[in-house]
C-alpha cells in the first residue's frame, strides 16, 4: 500500500515477506513430498501399482471337447453362471453401525432368490472378503433375479458387489452314453475318471498363471502380446468310438442285464483291420452329468478293468497256436473219449459225448477234451507263449486308467499238465473283454495283433492337429493262412449244430466262439455250480471281417450258456453296427444255408486253395437307411442351453456356445441342410 | 467507437490497455488450459456421465471469464460499499442450504435451482474476504490490535464457518478460518493477544475433536496419522492417489497413459484428485511446473496487495491470494499424503462450476486491484 508513513510501509513489507515465506514453505513442503514419492520411492510405488493391476490370474481355460469318430460331441464344456460377492464393495459408503443390518438384509434377499438359508449366506458375507462364492451353477432364472436386485435402475435399494461369472461346467449330451469310458470332471476342473482323467492334461489346457492386467472392478484386460483365450483352451479329443454303435451296444447290454439279471456286462466292438474301438459298453453304467448320484461300482469300465476266466473261447487260440506250430493239421481227427477223460487224478467232462472230431468240430461243439489233447500235443510252453503272443497276460495299451493285464500263470511258474489242459479251454487263467476282442481281431485280420485305438486324434482349440493315432501292428501272431483257416472253422459255430446259432446274422457269415465259464466261488475256492460267465466273441462278415464284437455277461441268473445269452446281444449289435458302417451283405448266415458240406473240414481245406470267384450273392433287402451325410439343423429357438446342446448334438452337429440363458440366435438357421459334424453357433442371452 | 462513451469510460478502457496485468492473466490461462486437458485425461475412460466433465469445465471457465471481466471492470470501491450486503447475501444462501439442500454422501452443501446447482460455501469465501477487507479498511489502526479489536472480524469469520461446519464441510470451514488467519497476520496484533490465541487454540482443539468433528472426519485424521492401517476403508483414497503419483516417477507415464487412472483405480479423479492423474501423466517435472505456477499466482497476488492503492485493495488481494494458496496447499498436501483427506478443490484443476466461478471471480478481483493501483482514489 502506498501513501503510508515509512515505518508502516516497512512493517507491511516485513509482514508480506513473512507471508510469502510461509506460503513458499508450504508449497516447498509439497514439492519435497512429491520428490520423495515420485523420485526417491518411485520404484516401490510403481511396484505397488503393478501389483494392483497386474494380477496373476488363474485363467480357467475352456476344457476341450470329446468327439466321436463322426464329430458328434460326447463331452462338452458349457459356461454356467455362478454368483459371487465382493463384500467390501457391498459395504462401501455404509456407516459402520449399519453394516451388520445391511449384510443381514442382503443375505435375506439373496437367500430368497437362490433358495439358500439366509444365515448361511450371512456367514459367508460376514467374513467381509473381497471374493466369496455365494452359489455356483445357478439357473438362468436365478441369474436374472440376481442381476435385477443389483441393478439400481430396477431395484430401489440395490445390492452392490454381486457378480455373476460364467464357470466352465462339463456336460455330457449323451448322458449315460459311454459314461465309464468318458469318466467325469470334478468341480475343480480336473478329470477324475476314464478319458477325462487319462487325457486330463490335454483337455484341460494350459492352466498357466497368466499375467493379466485387471482394472479396479477386477475385470481382465489382456494387454498386447498376451495370448488369446483359444491358445489357452484345452485340446479337443476325437475318439474312434461311433456314437451310434456305442448307443446300440449300451442299449443291448442293458437289455441283457435286465433280461438275464446279470451282475454286470461288458462289450467291445472293434474294427479288426485298424484296431479301432468302435464301442466299449459297460453295464450297469452311469450318467457322468450327475456322477455324484452314481455308485462307485457302476463307474468302472468293466471291459478294461475286470478280469474273468474266459472259458471255451480260448479254444480258438489253442487251435490257432497248434495249427501255426504244425502240431495240428486241419484234417486231423481227435478222439474225444465219449465225454469223460481222466488226466492224472482229475476228470474232465464234455457237455456232449463225442468220439472222433476234427478241429472244426471241436470248436463248433466246444469239446474240452479235444482242446486239451491239442494243447498237450503242442506242449505247455507252446501254448503259454502263444497265448502271450495273442496279447493275453499284458495290458493292451489303451490309454485308460486301471486297465487289467490278466493272469496266465497264476502261480508264477510253468503250468502242470492239468493246468495246461485247463488253460486250453480257458480255465485257471484270466483275461479282459478288450483282450478277447483284440486277440479275436488277429484271427479276423489275417494274424496281426493290432494295438487297440480309442483316440483317433487330438487337435488344439484352433483345429491344428496335435497328435494322430494310426493303426499299429503289435506283432504277427499267426500266419495269415492259419488265421483264415481258423476263421472259416469258426463260422461253423454260428451255424446249425454249433453252440452259437443265436449269434447268426441275416445276410452275413458270422465267425465266433461261445463260452460258458464256471466262476470260482470266492468262499469255497472251487468252481461254482450256478455262477457262470457267459460270453460270445466273434467277427463278421467272416470273409472280409469289418467288426469284432466281444460280449461278456457276468453271472446271469436266468440261463447260463454263452450262445444263448451273449449270442443274441452279439447279433443285434452286429446288425446295427453293420448298418451304421454301411457294410453290404455278402450272403451267408440264415439267408444262405446252402450247400454246406457235411464235413466242415472240407471247407477248411477249401480256404487253403485259391478261392473261386464268389457267386453273386442273392440281392439282400436294403438294411436300414444309409447313414445320412447331410442333416437338417434343428429348430432350437428359445431353448435353454442344456436342451439346445442336447438337441443339436443328437442331430449329429457340433454346438458352439456363446453366452448363457435362452437361445437368441443360431447360425446356420434352422432347417438348413448341412454335413454331419458341422459346427452350429449358438448365442444365448439372459432373458430380457 | 469512443464517441458514445463518457470520459470516465474512455479512461477505463485506456487503463485497461495500459495497466492490464498480463502476468496474472497468462498464469490463470495456463492453469485453466492444463486443468481442462488434465480433466480430459482423468475422465477419458469413465462412463457416460463423467466423460462430459471436461466440456462442462470449459463452459464454466468461459462463464467465469465473463464474470471476471465484469468484476475487474467495476471499480472495487463499489465492492467496498456493498461489502456487508454481499456478506449478508452469502449468509442467507448458506442458511438456504439447510432448507433446499439435498444430501450427498452424508452432507448437504448444494442448492438446487432446477437443473442448476451451486455451492454457496464456495462464494462465501469471496464474500468473507470482501467483508473483512471492508472492516479493516474502515478501522485503520496503526497500533497493535488487542483481542477486543479482533472480536468483530472474528465474528464475521465465525458465522459462516459455523454454518458450513453444520453442513458438514470441514474443508471449506478450514479454508475460511485460514483465510481469516492470513488476513489477521497482515494486521498488527499485540504480542499478548497472539499468545492468548495460541493458548486458547490449544484448549479448543481437543474440545473440537470431541464435540465438533464428525466420526468420518476424525477417521480421516487418524488415517492420515496412520496411513497404512486402513487401506481398504477410509484410507483408500489417499493410498490410491499416492500409488498413482508414485507410479508417475520423474517424467511421468505420458498424457492419458497413467494406468492407475486409466484402469479406474483412482476415485474422485475429476473432483478432488485431478492432481493424482496429472502427477501420474506428467511425473515429478510436471508437478514442479504446476507448483511453480501456483506459487507465482499466490506471490503475485501478494505483490498486488503490496502495491495496492488502499487498505481495502490490499486486504482483498491478500485474501484472494490466501484462498488460492490454502486451496492448492490442502489439495496437493492431501493428494501426496502430507495432510489428511479433506474435500478441498485444486484451483482451476478440479471440475465443478462453483469452484471455477469462485476462482475466476477471485482472479477478476485481483485484476481489479492490480489495474487500479496507479490511480488515486477519488
Amino acid at each position: 500500500m502506498r501513501n503510508l508513513d515509512e515505518s508502516r510501509a516497512k512493517w507491511i513489507r516485513l509482514r508480506m515477506g513473512i507471508l510469502s515465506g510461509i506460503m513458499a514453505l508450504g508449497l516447498g513442503a509439497f514439492v519435497s513430498s512429491a520428490y520423495r514419492v515420485q523420485v526417491e520411492d518411485a520404484t516401490s510405488w510403481r511396484e505397488a501399482a503393478e501389483n494392483q493391476r497386474q494380477r496373476r490370474l488363474h485363467v480357467e481355460p475352456k476344457r476341450g471337447t470329446v468327439y466321436d469318430r463322426n464329430g458328434t460331441s460326447l463331452a462338452v464344456s458349457v459356461e454356467v453362471p455362478s454368483v459371487s460377492a465382493d463384500v467390501v464393495e457391498m459395504l462401501r459408503g455404509n456407516d459402520p453401525k449399519d453394516r451388520e443390518a445391511t449384510l443381514r438384509d442382503a443375505a435375506a434377499r439373496i437367500g430368497k432368490i437362490l433358495a439358500i438359508d439366509a444365515n448361511d449366506i450371512y456367514d459367508k458375507l460376514a467374513q467381509k472378503k473381497r471374493f466369496v462364492w455365494l452359489k455356483r451353477r445357478i439357473s438362468s432364472e436365478e441369474a436374472v433375479a440376481i442381476r435385477e436386485i443389483s441393478d439400481p435402475k430396477k431395484t430401489p435399494h440395490s445390492l452392490k458387489g454381486l457378480t455373476i461369472d460364467g464357470e466352465g461346467h462339463r456336460y455330457y449330451p449323451g448322458r449315460e452314453l459311454g459314461g465309464p469310458v468318458l469318466g467325469f470332471v470334478a468341480p475343480d476342473g480336473f478329470g477324475k475318471d476314464g478319458l477325462e482323467l487319462a487325457f486330463d492334461e490335454e483337455l484341460r489346457g494350459h492352466v498357466e498363471e497368466v499375467k493379466g492386467v485387471r482394472d479396479r472392478t477386477g475385470r481382465l484386460i489382456f494387454s498386447e502380446g498376451t495370448t488369446d483365450e483359444s491358445a489357452l483352451a484345452g485340446h479337443d479329443v476325437t475318439l474312434t468310438l461311433d456314437e451310434g454303435i456305442q448307443h446300440v451296444a449300451e442299449r443291448e447290454l442293458d437289455a441283457a442285464l435286465h433280461t438275464y439279471e446279470t451282475k454286470g456286462a461288458s462289450l467291445v466292438v472293434l474294427e479288426p483291420n485298424t484296431g479301432e474301438i468302435l464301442a466299449v459298453a459297460t453295464s450297469p453304467g452311469y450318467n457322468p452329468n450327475d456322477y455324484g448320484a452314481s455308485e462307485v461300482d457302476s463307474r468302472r469300465d468293466r471291459a478294461i478293468t475286470d478280469r474273468f476266466e474266459p472259458g471255451s473261447v480260448m479254444k480258438v487260440f489253442t487251435v490257432s497256436a497248434a495249427l501255426a506250430a504244425g502240431s495240428l493239421h486241419p484234417n486231423d481227427t481227435i478222439f474225444c473219449e465219449h465225454g469223460t477223460y481222466k488226466l492224472g487224478n482229475v476228470t474232465i467232462h464234455d457237455t456232449h459225448q463225442n468220439d472222433w472230431l476234427t478241429p472244426t468240430q471241436i470248436l463248433a461243439k466246444s469239446s474240452n477234451i479235444g482242446s486239451l489233447k491239442i494243447a498237450l500235443n503242442l506242449g505247455e510252453n507252446g501254448l503259454y507263449s502263444s497265448f502271450r503272443r495273442f496279447g493275453f497276460g499284458e495290458p493292451t495299451g489303451l490309454p485308460l486308467p486301471g486297465e487289467a493285464a490278466g493272469v496266465l500263470r497264476p502261480k508264477g511258474r510253468p503250468w502242470f499238465e492239468v493246468e495246461t489242459a485247463n488253460a486250453s479251454f480257458g480255465q485257471g487263467i484270466s483275461v479282459t473283454t478288450v483282450q478277447l476282442a483284440v486277440a479275436m481281431g488277429a484271427i479276423a485280420n489275417g494274424g496281426r495283433l493290432m494295438e487297440p485305438l480309442l483316440v483317433r486324434k487330438v487337435t488344439d482349440a484352433r483345429g491344428n492337429l496335435i497328435r494322430e493315432n494310426t493303426p499299429h501292428v503289435r506283432r504277427e501272431v499267426i500266419p495269415a493262412s492259419v488265421a483264415h483257416m481258423v476263421a472259416e472253422m469258426l463260422t461253423a459255430v454260428a451255424e446249425d449244430g454249433g453252440t452259437g446259432v443265436e449269434a447268426a446274422v441275416d445276410g452275413y457269415r458270422v465267425a465266433g466262439k461261445t463260452a460258458t465259464a464256471q466262476k470260482v466261488d470266492p468262499e469255497t475256492g472251487k468252481y461254482s455250480e450256478d455262477k457262470y460267465t457267459a460270453s460270445f466273441v466273434g467277427f463278421l462278415p467272416a470273409d472280409h471281417p469289418r467288426l469284432v464284437i466281444a460280449v461278456v455277461l457276468d453271472e446271469p441268473m436266468i440261463g447260463r450258456y454263452g450262445g444263448d445269452l451273449a449270442g443274441p446281444v452279439f447279433r443285434r449289435v452286429a446288425e446295427a453296427s453293420l448298418r451304421a458302417l454301411g457294410v453290404m451283405p455278402e450272403g451267408g448266415g440264415k439267408l444262405a444255408k446252402v450247400s454246406r458240406a457235411d464235413d466242415p473240414a472240407d471247407i477248411t481245406l477249401a480256404v487253403m486253395k485259391p478261392k473261386p470267384e464268389a457267386v453273386a450273392a442273392p440281392q439282400p433287402p436294403p438294411i436300414g437307411p444309409p447313414l445320412p451325410s447331410n442333416v437338417k439343423v434343428p429348430d432350437i429357438t428359445g431353448m435353454a442351453a442344456r436342451d439346445a446342446v442336447r438337441t443339436v448334438t443328437a442331430a449329429g452337429l457340433v454346438p458352439e456356445i456363446e453366452g448363457s440363458g435362452k437361445l437368441t440366435r443360431q447360425e446356420p438357421p434352422p432347417g438348413t441342410q448341412v454335413p454331419k459334424g458341422t459346427s452350429v453357433h449358438l448365442v444365448f442371452e439372459i432373458g430380457s | 467507437m469512443m464517441r458514445g462513451l463518457s470520459r470516465r469510460d474512455a479512461r477505463l478502457f485506456g487503463r485497461a490497455r495500459e495497466h492490464f496485468d498480463w502476468a496474472l492473466f497468462l498464469c490463470a490461462c495456463v492453469l485453466a488450459v492444463i486443468g481442462v486437458i488434465n480433466l480430459y485425461s482423468a475422465t477419458s475412460v469413465s462412463k457416460a456421465a463423467l466423460s462430459e466433465v471436461y466440456i462442462q469445465q470449459v463452459y464454466w471457465l468461459v462463464l467465469g471469464g465473463i464474470l471476471a471481466t465484469v468484476v475487474a471492470a467495476i471499480d472495487y470501491r463499489h465492492f467496498e460499499r456493498l461489502g456487508y450486503v454481499l456478506y449478508g447475501l452469502g449468509i442467507i444462501l448458506l442458511l438456504l442450504v439447510f432448507v433446499l439442500g439435498k444430501d450427498i454422501r452424508g452432507s448437504s452443501r448444494w442448492i438446487y435451482i432446477g437443473s442448476f446447482s451451486f455451492q454457496p460455501s464456495e462464494f462465501m469465501k469471496l464474500f468473507l474476504v470482501i467483508a473483512l477487507a471492508k472492516y479493516l479498511h474502515d478501522d485503520p489502526k496503526s497500533e497493535g490490535r488487542k483481542l477486543v479489536d479482533l472480536l468483530i472480524p472474528t465474528v464475521i469469520a465465525a458465522v459462516p464457518m459455523v454454518l458450513i461446519l453444520k453442513q458438514p464441510d470441514l474443508g471449506t470451514a478450514l479454508i475460511l478460518g485460514l483465510i481469516f488467519a492470513t488476513i489477521c497476520l497482515l494486521t498488527k496484533i499485540q504480542w499478548r493477544s497472539v499468545v492468548t490465541l495460541i493458548v486458547s487454540a490449544g484448549i479448543a482443539l481437543p474440545l473440537a475433536w470431541s464435540y465438533v468433528l464428525k466420526d468420518y472426519q476424525k477417521k480421516r485424521i487418524t488415517d492420515f496419522l496412520n496411513p497404512d492401517a486402513n487401506i481398504l476403508g477410509s484410507g483408500w483414497h489417499a493410498h490410491h492417489a499416492r500409488i498413482a503419483i508414485g507410479a508417475g516417477g520423474v517424467v511421468g507415464e505420458g498424457f492419458m497413459r497413467g494406468t492407475q487412472n486409466q484402469y479406474l483405480f483412482l476415485p474422485d479423479q475429476h473432483s478432488d484428485f485431478p492432481f493424482a492423474v496429472y502427477a501420474e501423466d506428467w511425473g515429478f517435472i510436471g508437478c514442479v511446473l504446476l507448483v511453480l505456477l501456483y506459487a507465482f499466482l499466490v506471490l503475485w497476488s501478494l505483490r498486488i496487495a503490496a502495491t495496492a492503492k488502499d487498505r481495502f485493495g490490499a486486504v482483498l488481494a491478500v485474501g484472494v491470494g490466501a484462498l488460492m494458496f490454502w486451496h492448492a496447499f490442502f489439495n496437493l498436501g492431501m493428494v501426496t499424503g502430507i495432510l489428511p483427506v479433506v474435500g478441498v478443490t485444486l484451483p482451476l484443476f478440479s471440475a465443478g462450476g462453483s469452484s471455477v466461478l469462485t476462482i475466476m471471480i477471485g482472479i477478476g478481483l485481483l485484476m481489479n486491484v492490480s489495474m487500479r493501483r496507479f490511480y488515486q482514489s477519488g
